[in-house]
Order: C-alpha cells, then structure tokens, then sequence
C-alpha cells in the first residue's frame, strides 16, 4: 500500500464520507459550504499519484482502483471543476430551500464522476458510473418545476436505458475472461477475440455514447443540461458527459485496428457535430445553447475515437482524452460564465463578455488558444481523407453555435445588476484560466507532437479558415428566419408515444383485475397444471 | 446424499424446530403476558442454533443429519441441513431478529397487565411460523414437507388478518382457498408418487423416478401447487391483497421469507426428484411464467398509489427471477447445476430479496406510522422525520433494481451471464427490462420521500431501535453485494451424491 494508492483511493473516500456524513442534520445543514474541499484528494492525486494504484479487495473481489496517465488529466480537470463549481454553489445557492438535499446529490455524483476515472476493474467501473449516472437525477430536477421534472424524467429514463446497455455489454464482454471480476485491461485484451464481440461492442457504443450526447441519444441533454442550477449545469455538460468519453478510452479495443466499427463512430460522432450545430443555431436560451455545443463537441470526442480504432493508432486514448479535458474545462468556464455575466452591471460587463468569448471561440479552435491545440493534436488522426475535411468542418459548425451564443449572451444581463459576488468570480475565474494554461502545461505529456509546430503559420491558417468560414456563415444565417426548434428536438416524437404507454399501462391494470378473479385464476391453475405436466412428459 | 447416519451435532436441526414449537408453548403455559420477553428469548437461541448449523456444516464440508428415531430413510424420517439449509436456516433466523426487534413497538403487551388478543397472536403465529420454515428448510421426504407447507400456512393466514378488518379478513380468506388449492395439488402429485415407488424420501426417489406420463403428471401437479403458494403470476390473486393488508411485521416476513418455501421445494423436485435430465420445455414454460411475472407485475408495482401495494406488486415480480433459472441451469456447461452461474445467482436472488424486502416492508411500515398515511404521492417530509428508515428503504431498493454494490446486483448479473452464456437472449432482455422497471418503481418512492413536507403535516416520532432494525436489514442486502461474482463451494455442501 503506497502513498500514491492511498491518495488515489482517499480521492473517491473522502466525498463518500462527506456524503454519509450528511445523514447527521448538523453536517447536513452546513455540507453545501464544504463542497470545495470534497475533490481535493482527486486533484493532488491527479498531481503527484500519476501511476499509482491499490487494491481495496484482493480477487476475486478484485476492487482496484489505479491512475493511467489518460485517468490523471480527465481526473485533474474534473477535480479542478468540481471543486470550482462547489464553491461557486456555496454563493450561488445561498439561501435556496432544499440546499443540504442539493449537496447530498452533489457529493453522490462527485464521488462516481471521479471515480469513473480511476476504478480499474469492471465491477467498481459499472458503480461508479451509475453513482453519477443516478444522483445526477437529484441536480437535474433539483429547481422542482414542472420543467425540471420532465427533464429530470427523461433524463432517468434514458439513463437507465443506457446502464442496461453497459451491462448486457460487459456481460458479454466478460463471458470469455476468466469468471469473478475482471481487470477492465484484461477483458478488453481478449475483446477482438471475444464470441460476442460485434454486439458486446454495440452495445457499449451505445451506452456511453447515450452519456456523450450522440444523435439521436443526446435528446435528455438540452433538456437536462440548462434545467440544473448554473454550478450543476457546469459540472453535468463538463464532467459528467466524460464518463461517457472514458467508458468508450477504457472499453474500445484500441489497439486493434476494426475497420467497420471505427467508421460507424466517425460517421455517428461527425454526424453529431453538424446535427448538433444546426439545431443549436435554433435555440434561444444561453444555457440550452451551450448543452448543444456540448452535444456537437462530444461528437468530435467520438470521431476523434473512431478514427483511431480503425487504424489502431498509437496514442488515441491519450489524444481523446486532451481533447475532453479541453471541452471539460471550457464547457465549465463558459456555465460558470453565463452567471457572472447575469450578476454584472455594465461597467464590467465589457471585460467579462471578453473572456467570454476567447473561451467560446476556443471551442471553434481559435488560434493561440487552448482549443486549437486540442484540434491540431487530434488532426493527425483523421489522415486527409473525406473524415479530415468533415473534422475541420466542424470547427467552422463549433463558431456559428459560438457566435450564436455570444450574441444571445450579450443580451442576458439583469437590469439592475452591479459587481458580481466575489464568492461566483473568482471560481470562474480559475477554471477560465485553467482552460487557457492546463492544456499548454500538459501539451508535451499528451501528444507526441511537437508544440512550436503548433504556432506555425501553416497551422494558424489551418485554425483560422474555419473560424472565418463559420463567421460568415453566421452573417448569413442571421438575415434568414430560423424555425423554432423545441428544447432536445425529436424528444418531441416521444411525447406523441405517451398515450400509447398510459393505454398499455391501462391495459396492465385491466390484465391484472381480470386474471385476479377466483374462476379466471382457478381455470388457470388448472390449466397450467395439465401444461406443465404435458411438458414435462413430452420433453423428458 | 442418503441419510445414513445421525452427523455429530444432528440434534441441533432437531433443536431449530422444537425451539420455537417450545416457545410458543411457553407463551400458552407461562401466561400471555410475556409472550414478547418469551418471543425474543427464543429467537435468539434459534439464531444461535442457526448460525451453529451453518458453521458446522461449513468446517466438515458435509450435510448434517439427523434420523428421528434412529430409522433410516425410507422407513424412517431423516432431518439434513446441506449448503443450501444451512443458508436459508441462518436468513431465516437473522430477519425474523431483525423483525422481532422491530415488532416490539408495534405488540407489545400493555404495561396494566391486561392481557390482550394482538400480541399473543402475534408472537405465537410468528414462532410457529418460525419452525415451519425450518422444517421446509430442512425436510428430505415429500411428506414431512406438505407437512411444513401446511403448517406454515396456517401460521401465515391469521398474521394477514390481525387487525380484524373487514378488507384483511376478505384477504386472509382469499390466502387461505387459494393455498389451499395448492395444497391439493400438492397432495395429489404425492400420492401419485408414493402410489409409483413406494417411498416419499427424495434421495430415495433420485435414483428411481422414471420419464413416465404418471410422474409426469405428478410433479407437474406438486409444482403448480407450489407455484399458487409462491404467488408466480398468473397465480397472484391473493398476494397484493394479504401481503399489503397485514401489519408491516408480518408483511416483511411474509413477502421475505414464506413465499420462498415452495419454491425451494420446487427447486428440489426439479433437480433432485425429476427425472433428469428434465424437460426442457417445461423448464423454459417456468421461466416464461417467471418472465411474464417480472414485466406484469413491476408494471403493476409502478401503478399503485399505496405504498404497501406497491411492495407487494414488487415480491411478485421478484419471485419471478426465481423461475428464470431452470432454463439457465440446464443450458450450462457445468458439471452439475450447483456448479453453475444460473444456480448460484438464483440462490443469491433469493436471499438478498428476503433481506431487501423485509427492510422495505419494515421501512414501509415506519414511513407509515411517522406520517399517518402510505400515499406515495404525499411522502413529502418523511426524509426528514424518518432519514434512516428512506436510506435504508433507498438501499433495499438498490438491490431490487439490481445496482451496485448491493446483492441483487450480483444476483442479477450472475443471471444475466447465464442466460448470455445458454444464449437465452429473451430471458437478459427480460432481466434488464426488470430492473429498468425496478428502478423506477422505486425512484417514484425515494423522489417523492425527499420532497418538502407539505405545510402543517405532523409526524410521529419514532423508536431509534426501530429505524437500526430495518437499516440493518437493508445492510445485510447491500453487503451481499460484496460476494465474488462466481459459484460458491458453501452452496454445494452435501449434494456430492447429486449427479
């Protein structure tokens, strides 16, 4: 047992604790003013426990909890969130009925959301991502209204669909590993193998790609995404969407190249990013907006994904991951943001508009920020076929939706709003710089690229075009007249089914009065006697 | 394994069903008064009793037997606790604890000394309750246990009606046909048997029963039979009712624990009395039955607006699991069907549901004396005056939607690797609706215990022991989550001679 190990492990223990802990009214009423402190352990872990693991139960229990160098970024840029976004909802929600509930379901989703990043075993892995999966419900519909019910609804619903996916996929996946509770290593070593392979991978695409937001499963993230309060919605659209991201890191079979897979991901991750964008442009609220952009961002995670597991290119993990902590820290920033600029008055407005937009445009790729570093790592991937120009593509799609929000920004402020608390600034102000800094801190560590080549002129141009194709774009669409799209568009499709599951429902309950009648249920008994008898003699 | 000779220690199964016969004696003999002091002493005998069995027959490996009178099987009666007894003796006793301290607010005897109806009842029911489930555990002829099915039920019945109105009434009587019905059948498949081979021992009866139409017939009866007393749908008419009626103690044992019985005799006719290899038909028409279970019912279980009901719907649905694994054991390729995944994980379902359910029932129960009512819709407030008794109703849930880390979710997951296995596609998609459905159900419970209190509703406040009672119980079902994913040598004890 190391230092390292007891680090890692004190990284999921202590918000578990802190939530255990709020079953004492005393800590209860106070827990939402030590949010801060509960991803502490993660970040220093992420810092100084880089390769380091621990075995919470020797096999066949086989409870391991381990940080590869993919775990350490994601797990240091969430922590970094998290603890930003707990102490910006210490101010943010100060006072707010139903605070202490709030922080129960924080700690609860913080715990899985972290720990998805460091379990090492499949068991511990499927927990933890159904602890933030779930208790992500609580942020979701916390605000109560009738709004926030039905996004929290549909986000459960598509939720749970998503877990039985993951599990029926590690089921099979499992089948040919050795029986107890595989390493996630050492089931997807024998993945390419695997008897089921094809619908053990299908599966898994599908579930964490419902938690990516792929079309047509992202439906519950614009509706879920803007309903949460504004340090819930940062942490939903950064973190959590990347449980996804490292499902797919740990259970793809990158080092074998499948061809037929790695395409389907690319087509459904680049569809995504476009789908996204042009219904994005349609939207009119700030927060739906941005939950958009999310969708259309992770869509790029996939492709980037797809590309690499159809040549088996070395790194891929390692690339997807710099690019999701990228969106991570930003998606987060640009939350965080849209509160503080509601909470300024038009003194300071100026200034904070400004980052605003540096870190929207960021997503598009700007040149000289973080995010046209995580494109131009993630370029080689595509190679230069018709997926490279797609990829480009979006990053012109990515500064339409931007240019959209920003102009929607612009116009959000409360009348009447002066400084903005210190309590939601400075919060913000960390992670933007985060943002800004952490991507050029670890750019070496990530990628094998060199970093100069990234400042040249050929890669400017190559980050700028897009940026001034999607501008004018932008131009244009706004002197034509844009059809009102609802909230998670082909949600609507499943509304039109809810009379259909109430019929069925009503159908069940009829089923059950009549079968419950003594000469239904006698004629039952007996027949089913004669059955089972005729069965057993025929079959024997 | 054929009983040959009383094991060193056999008394010790005679003990765990003359425990409680003596103590519901007591009760008569030494004055109602005491009948919950009498109550408690014995069931903490009986789980010491139950936990020596279950250590013995871990450290010799073997079943542990006992003949009555010295007589060998088949003319005598034989007494044998194997992996599986042993087991369900040790669940048996430790709900019941759980229950009995529970109950204690609930029937206790009035300190004026008046004797009163409800609490002798009670006590004496539930003791008497106690041994028959013992005997069930640990009979080995299909005499003795139409015996304990008999006695069981008759303990069962009254518990559902104790509070004399005129609706439990209605479902006691409505129990009492239809386990009666049972019952019938039951005895007709024996008879049919004893009249085919002259014996009722069913060590005896493995090596001989042949795949005629008259044994057929036999255990198709003896099966249904049970089948009614175990509620699978579409023989559930009296459960809702009688499990949701009763007083909160008697529901919990009754869902957890006296629905169990028939089917592990079910479980014995089928591998050890059944011809084998059995029918495969009629393994996949359980499972199907199972299956329509699970989905008919966890919908039902979403529709009610009682609380009770709604659990009540859920058993029905969980015992479905149950039936689902005569499909998966045959299909493996395990040596023998205690070696298999699909055996394991149904035993694991069985007994992580009994803890689960009894800690929902109790935690049901408390919600419903603190507030008054048992509206889902108006649990508002019950997080607040009850938090332990919704966190442990919030645990026991976990494991009935089959989540981690709690035991139904290795059960399940021990299900679902078999029926991927035997490629028995529709039972994983079955298992997977059911925990969709599962969850839901009772999201819809939790959602609405952690809403605010509407204004001006009072609470009642709660005995702390109470509350620890029924948390421990939810515990228990979350901890078994903890066992590794793979057959379990314990459950195999005594079946070597089991082909």
């Amino acid at each position: 047992m190391t230092a390292a190990g007891l680090l890692i492990a004190a990284s999921v223990a202590l918000p578990l604790l802190m939530a255990l802990a709020c079953l004492w009214p005393a800590f209860r009423d106070r827990a939402a003013d030590w949010l801060v402190i509960a991803p502490l352990p993660a970040l220093l872990a992420a810092l100084l426990a880089r390769g380091g693991s621990i075995v919470v139960a020797p096999p066949p229990l086989r409870l391991t909890l381990a940080l590869d160098d993919v775990g350490a970024m994601l797990l240091g840029g969430a922590a970094l969130l998290w603890a930003a976004a707990g102490a910006y909802a210490g101010s943010y929600l100060r006072g707010q009925p139903g605070l202490a509930r709030f922080a129960v379901w924080w700690l609860l989703t913080l715990t899985g959301s972290l720990g998805c990043f460091i379990v090492a075993d499949m068991t511990s892995f499927y927990l933890a991502f159904s602890v933030a999966s779930l208790a992500a419900y609580g942020l979701v519909s916390f605000e109560g209204s009738t709004r926030a019910q039905r996004a929290g609804r549909v986000y459960m619903a598509l939720a749970l669909l998503g877990e039985a996916f993951i599990l029926l996929g590690f089921v099979m996946l499992a089948i040919g590993a050795p029986q107890g509770n595989p390493l996630i290593r050492d089931a997807v070593a024998l993945f390419p193998a695997a008897p089921l392979r094809d619908p053990a991978l299908a599966l898994l695409i599908l579930g964490f790609g419902l938690k990516m937001g792929l079309v047509p499963l992202h439906v519950w993230m614009p509706l879920a995404h803007p309903v949460a309060p504004m340090p819930a919605s940062a942490a939903l659209s950064g973190i959590i969407v990347k449980a996804g991201v490292i499902g797919l890191i740990r259970f793809l079979p990158l080092e074998a190249a499948l061809p037929g897979w790695g395409a389907t991901l690319v087509g459904a991750g680049l569809f995504t990013a476009f789908y996204a964008v042009a219904v994005g442009v349609t939207q009119t609220q700030v927060k739906t907006v941005l939950a958009y952009s999310t969708v259309s961002q992770m869509g790029v995670v996939a492709a980037v994904l797809g590309a690499g597991l159809m040549t088996a290119a070395p790194g891929t993990a390692l690339l997807a991951g710099f690019y999701a902590l990228h969106h991570l820290l930003v998606k987060g920033a640009l939350f965080l943001g849209v509160g503080v600029v509601m909470a300024t008055g038009p003194r300071h407005r100026k200034l904070v508009l400004a980052v605003m937009a540096v870190l929207a445009l960021s997503l598009a790729g700007l040149p000289l920020t973080s995010g046209a570093l995580a494109k131009y790592a993630v370029k080689p991937l595509f190679g230069d076929g018709l997926a490279a120009t797609f990829a480009t593509l979006s990053a012109a799609g990515s500064t339409v939706l931007m240019l959209h929000f920003l102009r929607l920004l612009g116009g959000a402020a409360k009348p009447g709003a002066e400084t903005p608390p210190a309590g939601i600034v400075w919060p913000w102000a960390v992670v933007a710089l985060a943002a800004f800094a952490g991507p050029w801190a670890i750019f070496g560590g990530a990628t094998a690229l060199p970093l100069a080549a990234s400042l040249g002129a050929k890669a400017l141009w190559a980050a700028l075009w897009p940026i001034g194709l999607g501008a004018v774009l932008w131009a244009g669409l706004r002197v034509l007249r844009l059809p009102a799209v609802p909230e998670g568009d082909v949600i609507v499709l499943a509304d039109r089914l809810a009379p259909v599951v109430a019929r069925a429902g009503d159908a069940v309950e009829q089923a059950d009065g009549w079968l419950r009648r003594w000469p239904v249920a006698g004629m039952m008994l007996a027949g089913l006697a004669a059955g089972l008898s005729v069965l057993l003699w025929a079959g024997s | 394994m054929m009983a040959d000779a009383t094991t060193p220690g056999g008394g010790l199964l005679v003990l765990a069903l003359m425990l409680p016969a003596v103590g519901m004696l007591a009760i008569f003999a030494l004055g109602l008064r005491h009948a919950e002091r009498i109550a408690h002493a014995t069931l903490l005998a009986g789980l010491a009793v139950a936990l020596a069995v279950a250590v013995k027959v871990g450290q010799s490996g073997q079943a542990m037997t006992y003949l009555i009178g010295g007589w060998r099987p088949p003319l005598g009666i034989a007494l044998q606790a194997d992996g599986l007894s042993a087991v369900l003796m040790v669940m048996t006793a430790v709900i019941l604890c759980a229950v009995g301290v529970f109950a204690r607010g609930s029937f206790s005897s009035p300190r004026d000394g008046a004797e009163t109806r409800r609490p002798f009842v009670f006590w004496s029911l539930f003791l008497g309750l106690w041994s028959a489930l013992n005997c069930a555990w640990l009979a080995r002829d299909l005499f003795s246990l139409f015996v304990a099915l008999e006695l069981l039920t008759f303990s069962a019945v009254p518990l559902v009606c104790l509070d004399g109105s005129r609706e439990t009434l209605r479902a006691a009587l409505r129990y009492l046909l239809f386990a009666l019905a049972g019952s019938v059948l039951y005895l007709m498949g024996t008879g049919l048997i004893y009249g085919a081979y002259g014996t009722m021992d069913i060590a005896t009866l493995h090596h001989l029963t042949r795949a005629d139409w008259a044994t057929s017939l036999a255990l198709g009866l003896m099966i249904v039979g049970l089948m009614a007393k175990a509620a699978l749908f579409p023989l559930h008419l009296w459960l809702p009712p009688a499990h949701a009626g009763a007083p909160a103690a008697a529901s919990a044992v009754l869902s957890a624990l006296v629905v169990k019985a028939p089917f592990v005799l079910i479980l014995r006719l089928w591998f050890e009395v059944a011809p084998q290899p059995a029918s495969t038909p009629a393994g996949a028409m359980l499972a199907g039955l199972g299956a329509a279970s699970i989905l008919f019912c966890s919908v039902m279980a979403l529709r009610q607006a009682r609380l009770k009901l709604m659990i009540a719907y859920s058993t029905v649905a969980q015992v479905g699991y149950l039936f689902l694994v005569f499909p998966l054991v045959m299909g493996s390729a395990a040596v023998t069907p205690w070696e298999s995944v699909g055996w394991t994980g149904g035993v694991l379902q069985l007994v992580s549901h009994a803890f689960a359910k009894a800690a929902m029932f109790l935690a049901a129960g408390l919600i419903a004396e603190a507030l008054g009512h048992d509206r889902i819709a108006d649990l508002g407030g019950a997080a607040k005056a009850v938090p332990v008794t919704v966190a442990a109703f919030a645990l026991a849930g976990l494991s009935l939607m089959g989540l981690p880390p709690a035991g139904g979710f290795i059960a399940k997951l021990m299900l679902l690797t078999a029926a991927v296995e035997t490629a028995n596609w529709w039972i994983a998609a079955t298992i997977l609706a059911g925990g969709i459905l599962a969850a839901t159900y009772v999201f819809r419970v939790v959602g609405s215990a952690l809403a605010e209190a509407p204004e001006g509703a009072g609470t009642t406040a709660i005995a702390r022991s109470r509350e620890l009672a029924v948390l421990a119980l939810a515990l228990i079902a979350v901890a078994l989550g903890f066992l590794p994913l793979q057959p379990f040598d314990y459950l195999a004890i005594g079946r070597g001679g089991m082909p």
